[in-house]
């Protein structure tokens, strides 16, 4: 139990880092009017470009190699429940790193979709 | 969720549901991919064989492939709202795929699930009413 925990919240911690890494790359793209077809091309090879962008794949890999390594443990449901923690992460990942605001809508909105997950998983 | 003073357009929100979908059928095709080589379980011993004969599945490429295009439409998506609003935003596919199974394929839909539905679908209404973060003009959509 304590290990599938561990093994869920390492690969929480890695995912919320590549994306985090991908939405640094997303930010630091140049300005493009995305309601043009040809734009959308020039965006991608913008944030291709980025390092960040590769760090965060590389990061997220790992992040599924430890939540791979959680689900072979067995127990599905805990895995998946303890899954929805994802969201409280990177919310406050997206704070801390992104300087995204928290405000009040955001934050039970949040907490909505992960009690909401739980009930499901917890369904089965 | 289309008003002005939310942060999730219309357009938004159908570009997460079609990522969420996309992302749906990757994990299929995969799947699929994976369980048509006739290995079931990986070891140390058969892990060359098991990864030779994925190679040559077009099935699976198939899903790489859309999980490709998908991350396309995941970084466009992040380039117009902030991370943690995507985040919870896009987890539509607990709504849509239980709904979809109730009405097309008849399944019966515990209570219980169909709570934690309305959960998640006020969840997300809420997280579209955020506050919309100060961003250039050219990156509205």
């Amino acid at each position: 139990m304590l290990k599938i925990m561990f093994l869920v919240i390492l690969a929480e911690i890695f995912t919320a880092v590549g994306q985090v890494l991908l939405k640094k790359s997303a930010n630091e793209a140049e300005s493009y009017n995305l309601s043009r077809l040809d734009a959308h091309a020039m965006f991608l090879k913008d944030v291709l470009s980025n390092p960040a962008l590769w760090c965060g794949f590389g990061a997220m890999a790992l992040g599924l190699l430890f939540w791979i390594i959680a689900l072979a443990q067995g127990d599905l449901s805990l895995v998946f429940s303890l899954g929805s923690m994802q969201y409280i992460i990177i919310l406050f990942a997206a704070h801390i790193f992104l300087g995204e605001k928290i405000d009040r809508m955001k934050f039970i909105g949040t907490l909505l979709v992960v009690f909401g997950i739980v009930i499901i998983t917890l369904s089965h | 969720m289309s008003n002005s003073k939310s942060s999730l357009t219309f357009k938004i929100f159908a570009l997460l549901v079609l990522n969420d979908l996309g992302d749906t059928l990757a994990q299929l095709l995969m799947k699929k991919g994976l369980l048509q080589t006739g290995i079931s379980s990986v070891t140390f011993g058969n892990i060359l064989e098991f990864c030779a004969r994925n190679s040559s599945s077009l099935i699976l490429w198939l899903g790489i492939i859309v999980q490709a295009l998908n991350f396309f439409i995941w970084i466009v998506i992040l380039y117009k709202v902030d991370l943690s609003i995507a985040m919870p935003a896009g987890s539509t596919s607990y709504i849509f795929i239980p709904l979809a199974a109730s009405v097309f394929l008849h399944e019966h839909v515990s209570l219980l699930r169909w709570a934690g539905i309305v959960l998640i679908a006020l969840g997300i209404h809420f997280v579209s009413q955020s506050k919309k973060p100060e961003v250039p003009e050219s990156r509205i959509c």
